[in-house]
This record gives structure tokens, C-alpha cells and sequence, in this order.
């Protein structure tokens, strides 16, 4: 029982794992293919559009800085709405119901805290990665090292996962053999980067987003259509037909004790405030009033976009299970993630069918392109440029530097994305949302707000986290029992976080108060300086050269 | 003096932070109680999520679940608004000052 609910745990994160079983090649879509080569096109055009555009590190981190902050708001949401939220979430409420809701709810609430808490703070101190403002009155070399290998670990997880979840997508959508389909998309999101830099990830994930959500709201507005415009009728339909009856309207399986429940709340809540590709979004608007302004609009998108998701899986109860259509051997036809994907034929035919499929493309194109941005920047903004520049200044080196990391990255996520084909890769998403509230977060926070953070402290702190979270993740349920096939896991628990963000809090702080050493002293004394910009802007680095 | 240790003492700044203070904590306690109370009643007491609200099927989970994800929209709506009206007039008026001080 417990194994099958930490499984569940696992469709809403990875879309990869419930496609591995039943992945059955579907016929070619010519609706899906032709849509979804016109946005190939178009996205190719914007990036040749945007490298004529990318000539500095400004352009190439930050699109020059010159993006608003509704523009921003929907890029973060586009960059949150991935395909494994969309098809992950209806899939899980179509299942179980109000467990789905569990995540859309978890997902939405770390935003509200990003906005009071470091949004604006963060854009007021930063240039382009979130180690700017973690190393702003730290020692940059220690420090930089650090943030870039959480923010790499979190990438190349995330991104592993998304790339299996896409390949997986892929062969039962289009038809197409895995490797090819992992393969597209990772010469796409390559040529999207290294060519476009920030500029062309931002239009893509603007066309992706608007597209996403015009498609998911025409598919709710059918739904609700279909019960009158009443979630009661909609409910009363749904547990009418569902094998699990009434038991849909409340929590199941998913979150089976206090501890695992409190630790995913913690992950998904604080781990949204330490994701390097969304951080660095933030330094694409020109200033604090424009960060503030782009949480506003991503917290309102993201929310709507829960909302369409919660009744379209709702929808897809009532109008898929008494459909013998959808079904082999009983079973949804390529598992409970293509819910939505059959509802959309189920309300509107082949076109719909054809449009939501490319959209889902779309989706996982633009996602992966804005995480490998954030690697290669965190590769040569914060490792080459510390480490190999010395902090000289070389624009045109510099920015080499990422053009050569992005199209390294790409090629490496492509091999361990072929190589882990038939890999539960659902911790490797959860392990990047861990790291990310592990390591990169409590650094951020406590660098913004407490004085007395010490080099020393982060350091150790910091790498306590992140190291806790790897160890207890491989240890527990799902890579010792599910991957390594161990009778028992070490550590019980598949969310370490409610330990490892504990460690990096105490750990951040023991060895900050017990640092009496003269740089320390001067890292206190920097804090006031720091603390005034933060709040205030002064001395901000506009997002272009200077 | 350097020049943070001025702007520090000016009536807008001391303003500012006391504005912040006092929009921040309340909103972020009222989000993290609203979530953490959801996750609660999740850990230790699913079957009362389940409990019909009114006569039909609508569960008080799904209501709570769904008002949470508005409440992050009104939250984020209220900050911004706060922002914008008291926060924004003190920085620019610190700003500005920042400016002659130099």
C-alpha cells in the first residue's frame, strides 16, 4: 500500500514513469505533426530573430533586461506549467481525485513566499545567476563553487527527467522511436539556447505559455459546459462513475504519514523559491517594480492553469471511463498521464486532439530549453568566469564559454536521457526540488537577511544540505527499494527534505556564529551596505553592460 | 559616515522598513499556516477532508484545496497593491534624497 502511494507520488513529478510500461506506438497525428511543425518554424525564426540580438552577456543571461513584467510573469509561468504539471496533475486527479489537488495546491504555494520574500531583494542585488546575490558580500570563489553545483545538480535532474518524460510523450503521441524523439528535442532546445540565449527562451516560453493555457481553458470551458456550468454536478457525475466512489472528494494514498507529509510540503514550497531557471527570470525585468509585477502575474496564470487542470482530469472521469474507446485490457489507453491527451478527442475531435498533443510538445521543448539556459549560465557565469577568468572582465570569452557549456549540456542530457530510458527517473525530479530547498534556498534567504552569514557558514552549511538530500534520497524508498531493488530502504522516508533543509538551516548557522575570524567580521560589517540595496535598489546593475 | 550608514537614518528608509515588516510577516504566516494546516488535516485526519459540505458531494477538502489556490492569488494581490501605494512612494522619495546626498 505504501509502495503503490509513493508511486502515485511519482506520476505527478515524472511523466516519464506510468508511459514506461504501456508506451505502445501510436499511428502518425497529421493535425499534431503539422502544428506542431509550424511552432518548430516559428521558434526557429524568433531565435534567428534573437541571435542578431545577443551580443553581449546582458542579451544572452537576461535578454538585455528589457522584458516587463507581465511578459515575465507568463515566461515564469510558462516555465512552471511543464508537461509533467499538465498531463501529471489531470493524470493524478483523474486516478484519485482530490489527490491531485495535493500537488497543484504544493506547486502554487512557494510563489506567494517568492514574492515577499526575495523577488524583489534578489533583482536589487543580482546581475544573472542567484550566486551574484549569494556571493554579493561573501568570498566569490567559495561561494560561486557552491551555488553553480546546486544549481547544476537541480538542472541536470530536472532536466534528465523532463527529457525521459518527453521521449516517452513522444513515442506514444506521434509515433516516433524513443531515441529519435530524445534526440529532436535536445538539438531544438540546444539550438534555442546557444543561439538565442535568454531572448529566444523567453519568446518560446511566451508562445508555449499563451497556447497552453488558451488550449486547457477551451477544454475546461467544454467541460463545465457539459455539467452546466456546476462543479456539484460535476462531483456527483464523477463519484457516480469512479470505482473509488466518494472516496475521490478526499485525500487517498498519497500522503500517508505526518512525516512525508509535512517534508513534501517543505520541498514543493521552499524548493519553487530555489530553482535556478525560474530565480534567473527575475533578472530579465528591469527593476524591483517589475519583479514584483511578474510574481503577480505567474501566481495568477499558475493558479488559473491548477484550476483548468483539477477539471479537466475531473472531466476526463465522467467522459473517458464510460468510454470503451480509451481502454486495453481495461486499462487507460498508455496510462493515466494521457488522460487529458484522450479528453481533448474525446471533446473535440482530431483537431483538438492534434492541437493539445503539439501544445504538450511545445511544452516540454520550452521547459528544457529554459533549464539548460540556467546550467550554462551557472558553467560560465559563476564557475569559467571565477575560476578560469579570475573575475577579469572578457564578454566575448565569457559568453563562448556558455555557447560551448549549453551545447555540452545538451549532448549530456541527451546520452543520460537515452541511457535511463527505462529508468524510474521520478526521484531525480524529486531530488532537484529537494537540493533546491536544501542548498539553494536556505543561502539565498539567510545571505539576504541575516547579518551575521559567513562565508564559512554557507560553505559548510550549504554543502551539509545538499549532501544530506543526495545521501537520504539514494538511501531511501525510491532509489534503494525501486531502482537498486533492496528489500528495505535505509531511510524510510521518500522526502528527505524535512531533514536536510533543517541540516543547512542549523548547520548555515553553527558555523557562521562560531566563525570569529577577521573575514567574518568584514562580511558583517558588509551587511548594511547589502541590506540598503536590497531594499531600495541603489547602486542596481541595470540588466545591460556597464 | 559612508553612504548606506545616511541613507539608513533617513525617515523614509526607517519608514520603509517598518512598511515591509509590517505587510510581510503577516501575509507570509497567513500562507504557510493556510498550507501547513491543509498538510495537517492530510497527515492526521483525511477522512474529515471528506465530509460532504452541504447536501451534495462537494467535500470540505476540495473546498479548502481549491480556496487555497485563490488565496495565493489574493495574497500576491494584496502585497502588490500594498507595494505599490506605500513601498514604492518611500523608496523613490529615498531615492531621490540618496541622489543629493552624494
Amino acid at each position: 500500500m505504501k509502495l503503490k502511494s509513493l508511486l502515485a507520488f511519482s506520476i505527478a513529478f515524472s511523466t516519464a514513469g506510468a508511459w514506461a510500461d504501456t508506451a505502445t506506438k501510436a499511428p502518425l497525428n497529421i493535425t499534431a505533426i503539422v502544428m506542431f511543425l509550424a511552432f518548430v518554424l516559428v521558434t526557429l525564426g524568433i531565435t534567428y530573430w534573437a541571435a542578431r540580438r545577443t551580443k553581449t552577456t546582458a542579451d544572452f543571461y537576461a535578454a538585455g533586461g528589457g522584458i516587463t513584467g507581465f511578459q515575465n510573469g507568463l515566461a515564469i509561468a510558462g516555465d512552471y506549467m511543464s508537461a509533467a504539471s499538465f498531463l501529471g496533475i489531470a493524470g493524478l486527479v483523474y486516478t484519485s481525485g482530490f489527490d491531485g489537488l495535493i500537488y497543484a495546491i504544493g506547486f502554487l504555494v512557494g510563489w506567494p513566499i517568492v514574492l515577499l520574500l526575495i523577488a524583489e531583494p534578489l533583482r536589487n542585488l543580482g546581475k544573472y545567476t542567484f550566486a551574484d546575490v549569494a556571493s554579493f558580500r561573501l568570498q566569490q570563489k567559495p561561494i560561486r563553487i557552491l551555488a553553480a553545483s546546486g544549481s547544476l545538480v537541480t538542472v541536470i535532474f530536472y532536466l534528465i527527467a523532463q527529457l525521459v518524460g518527453a521521449g516517452k510523450l513522444i513515442e506514444v503521441l506521434f509515433g516516433l522511436p524513443y531515441e529519435s524523439a530524445v534526440i529532436i528535442v535536445g538539438v531544438l532546445m540546444t539550438l534555442y539556447v546557444t543561439f538565442g540565449g535568454m531572448l529566444a527562451t523567453t519568446w518560446v516560453q511566451l508562445i508555449k505559455a499563451i497556447l497552453l493555457l488558451s488550449g486547457a481553458s477551451l477544454m475546461a470551458l467544454l467541460v463545465m459546459a457539459h455539467f452546466g456550468f456546476s462543479f456539484e454536478n460535476m462531483f456527483a457525475e464523477a463519484v457516480k462513475v469512479h470505482t473509488k466512489g466518494a472516496a475521490i472528494m478526499a485525500p487517498g494514498t498519497l500522503v500517508s504519514d505526518p512525516i512525508s507529509a509535512i517534508s513534501l510540503g517543505i520541498a514543493l514550497m521552499f524548493g519553487t523559491a530555489g530553482l535556478p531557471h525560474i530565480l534567473m527570470r527575475f533578472f530579465t525585468v528591469k527593476d524591483a517594480v517589475q519583479a514584483r509585477r511578474s510574481v503577480f502575474y505567474a501566481t495568477g496564470f499558475i493558479g488559473y492553469f491548477y484550476i483548468l487542470t483539477f477539471i479537466i482530469g475531473f472531466g476526463a472521469i465522467v467522459l473517458l471511463l464510460n468510454n470503451p474507446d480509451y481502454f486495453v485490457d481495461g486499462k487507460l489507453v498508455g496510462g493515466s498521464n494521457m488522460a487529458a491527451i484522450h479528453l481533448s478527442r474525446a471533446l473535440g475531435g482530431d483537431v483538438l486532439l492534434g492541437f493539445i498533443s503539439a501544445v504538450a510538445f511545445a511544452t516540454i521543448l520550452a521547459v528544457v530549453s529554459g533549464l539548460t539556459l540556467a546550467g550554462s549560465s551557472a558553467i560560465s557565469h559563476d564557475l569559467y568566469s571565477t575560476l578560469v577568468l579570475k573575475g577579469e572582465r572578457n564578454e566575448k570569452k565569457e559568453i563562448r564559454a556558455s555557447r560551448i557549456a549549453t551545447i555540452c549540456l545538451g549532448i549530456i542530457a541527451v546520452a543520460l536521457g537515452i541511457v535511463f530510458e527505462n529508468q524510474n527517473v521520478a526521484f531525480m525530479v524529486g531530488l532537484a526540488f529537494c537540493v533546491a530547498a536544501s542548498a539553494n534556498f536556505p543561502i539565498l534567504l539567510l545571505s539576504m537577511y541575516w547579518r551575521k552569514l559567513t562565508t564559512r557558514g554557507a560553505v559548510v552549511g550549504g554543502s551539509l544540505g545538499l549532501i544530506t538530500a543526495l545521501i537520504l534520497v539514494v538511501i531511501g524508498p525510491t532509489v534503494w527499494v525501486d531502482t537498486f531493488h533492496f528489500e528495505k530502504a535505509i531511510f524510510p522516508f521518500k522526502y528527505p527534505a524535512i531533514f536536510s533543509v533543517c541540516i543547512a538551516f542549523v548547520g548555515i548557522w553553527l558555523f557562521s556564529i562560531l566563525d570569529k575570524s577577521a573575514n567574518a567580521k568584514k562580511e558583517e560589517a558588509a551587511f548594511d551596505a547589502q541590506f540598503v540595496r536590497s531594499q531600495t535598489g541603489i547602486g542596481i546593475s541595470a540588466a545591460a553592460e556597464h | 559616515m559612508t553612504h548606506p550608514d545616511h541613507i539608513k537614518q533617513l525617515p523614509e528608509y526607517i519608514a520603509l522598513t517598518r512598511a515591509r515588516k509590517r505587510i510581510v510577516w503577516p501575509l507570509s504566516i497567513a500562507i504557510i499556516g493556510a498550507y501547513f494546516a491543509l498538510v495537517l488535516a492530510m497527515a492526521f485526519s483525511p477522512a474529515s477532508l471528506g465530509t460532504p459540505i452541504a447536501s451534495g458531494v462537494t467535500s470540505i477538502g476540495i473546498t479548502l484545496g481549491l480556496g487555497i489556490i485563490v488565496f495565493c492569488m489574493i495574497i500576491t494581490g494584496i502585497y502588490v497593491i500594498y507595494a505599490n501605494r506605500v513601498i514604492e512612494p518611500l523608496t523613490r522619495a529615498i531615492v531621490k534624497k540618496a541622489g543629493e546626498l552624494k
